[in-house]
């Protein structure tokens, strides 16, 4: 069974990952992070990060229809993505049995990554992560 | 032209004046105790702290839920497995490896609940303090080490969280006081998180109970609890009524809440106006 540790070295594992993070988006804690960070900071990448995944986990813009708040524990987003001219990232949410506000975020370089397969992988990991 | 406001804009956040939250080492000791890589308990005012070679690997504070409370809440954990698990492995200090190793609980969500739980604590225990700490060499808590985490991180974490609270609303009063809804009336939509906690405020509640009832880390209910004091939708439960003397001299000093502006605030209390010059006044107060 992984820990933070084992799914973050997986996700740098994906062709173009430049670094990762397991970020908690109400404090905008790093709970783990590996390889670069976009500025080279992983802990101020993490709280901006953080209140990004805070916007659209609260805002019921972003809910899915016919559930505005949280299923169970459920979170109402399952990804964000963000690009720009040369990285992607991938914001995944995870879904946990104890209450917790956590998501991986994937950091991506567009000329190598395959963002469809990154999406795919990642939500796999956040997963496993969880569930074991 | 029409302003058209949408229900679920919050009001703007009041201009704050920035103030060094940083400042001196959070505790010296610790620091110390870092550099000499101890193993040991260190005994603050509001909780302890455990380290091992001068990494920190548990936090607890009366102020915040323990990891049983956080795993056992939302059903992932039942109360029996908890138990069986201190019962089999507390003596060997090995209950974390065991709930994992039984199956009980994944590693990451292990690593991911403790974590957060000791960052949560650590918090606490590092908040500002008036009595002296204590440090007792070579204990160990029972649970085992998770994820240690060293000191510089937990302190400058600390520090970060000390001011996120600050710049989403600079009066700490709902961290700790009974609770009330401001005014049910004038109350927007809140997210489902806040929600929650909304609806643990009842008039006797503060952020550690309402903590405990939802088995949420306590940093995450004040973080909810001044956004929704900003928003004006909660605030501090007012204290018990005082026995009125009419015979008696005013008191010498103005009272820090002046009774003619709560007077002439006291008419409509559902004008978004007077909530307003509530949060005003409060984030005067507060600087």
């Amino acid at each position: 069974m992984p820990g933070i540790d084992e799914c973050l070295v997986e996700a740098m594992r994906l062709p173009g990952a430049l670094g990762a993070a397991v970020v908690d988006w109400t404090s905008g804690l790093a709970l783990g992070t590996v390889g670069e960070a976009p500025g080279g900071d992983h802990e101020t990448t993490a709280a901006e990060a953080a209140e990004l995944a805070r916007i659209a986990a609260e805002h019921r813009a972003f809910a899915p229809e016919g559930g505005a708040g949280w299923d169970g524990e459920d979170p109402p987003v399952e990804d964000l993505i963000v690009s720009n001219r040369d990285t992607y990232h991938v914001l995944r949410f995870v879904r946990t049995t104890f209450d917790s506000s956590v998501f991986l975020h994937l950091w991506l370089s567009r000329a190598d990554g395959n963002l469809a397969l990154a999406r795919i992988r990642l939500g796999e990991m956040a997963g496993r992560l969880v569930l074991g | 032209m029409t302003l058209v406001r949408s229900p679920r804009t919050l009001p703007p956040r009041l201009p704050v004046r920035h103030r060094p939250v940083g400042g001196p080492a959070l505790s010296p000791m610790l620091q110390r105790l870092a550099a000499e890589r101890a193993t040991g308990v260190l005994l603050r005012e509001r909780g302890t702290l455990y380290l091992c070679d001068g990494q920190v690997v548990h936090a607890e504070s009366p102020e915040t839920p323990g990891l049983d409370v956080l795993l056992t809440t939302g059903g992932g954990l039942d109360a029996e497995g908890w138990r069986e698990a201190v019962a089999q492995a507390g003596e060997r200090r090995r209950v974390g490896r065991y709930l994992v190793d039984s199956g009980r609980v994944a590693e990451g969500a292990l690593e991911l609940c403790h974590t957060g739980a000791l960052f949560d604590a650590a918090f606490f225990v590092l908040g500002p303090s008036s009595a002296p700490a204590r440090f007792r060499y070579g204990d160990a808590h029972w649970l085992g080490a998770v994820r240690p985490v060293p000191v510089a991180a937990l302190e400058r974490e600390t520090v970060r969280r000390r001011a996120l609270l600050h710049r989403i609303w600079p009066d700490p009063a709902t961290d700790s006081a009974p609770l009330i809804r401001a005014d049910r009336r004038a109350e927007p939509p809140v997210p489902a998180r806040q929600e929650a906690v909304l609806g643990q405020v009842d008039g006797v509640r503060t952020a550690a109970d309402i903590s405990r009832a939802l088995g949420r880390p306590a940093f995450h209910t004040l973080v909810d609890l001044r956004r929704l004091a900003a928003a004006g939708i909660v605030t501090t439960a007012p204290p018990a009524p005082r026995r009125h003397h009419p015979d008696r001299m005013p008191p010498a000093h103005p009272s820090p809440h002046p009774d003619p502006v709560s007077a002439l605030l006291a008419p409509s209390p559902a004008d978004p106006d007077v909530a307003l010059l509530r949060r005003l006044r409060d984030a005067l107060e507060a600087l």
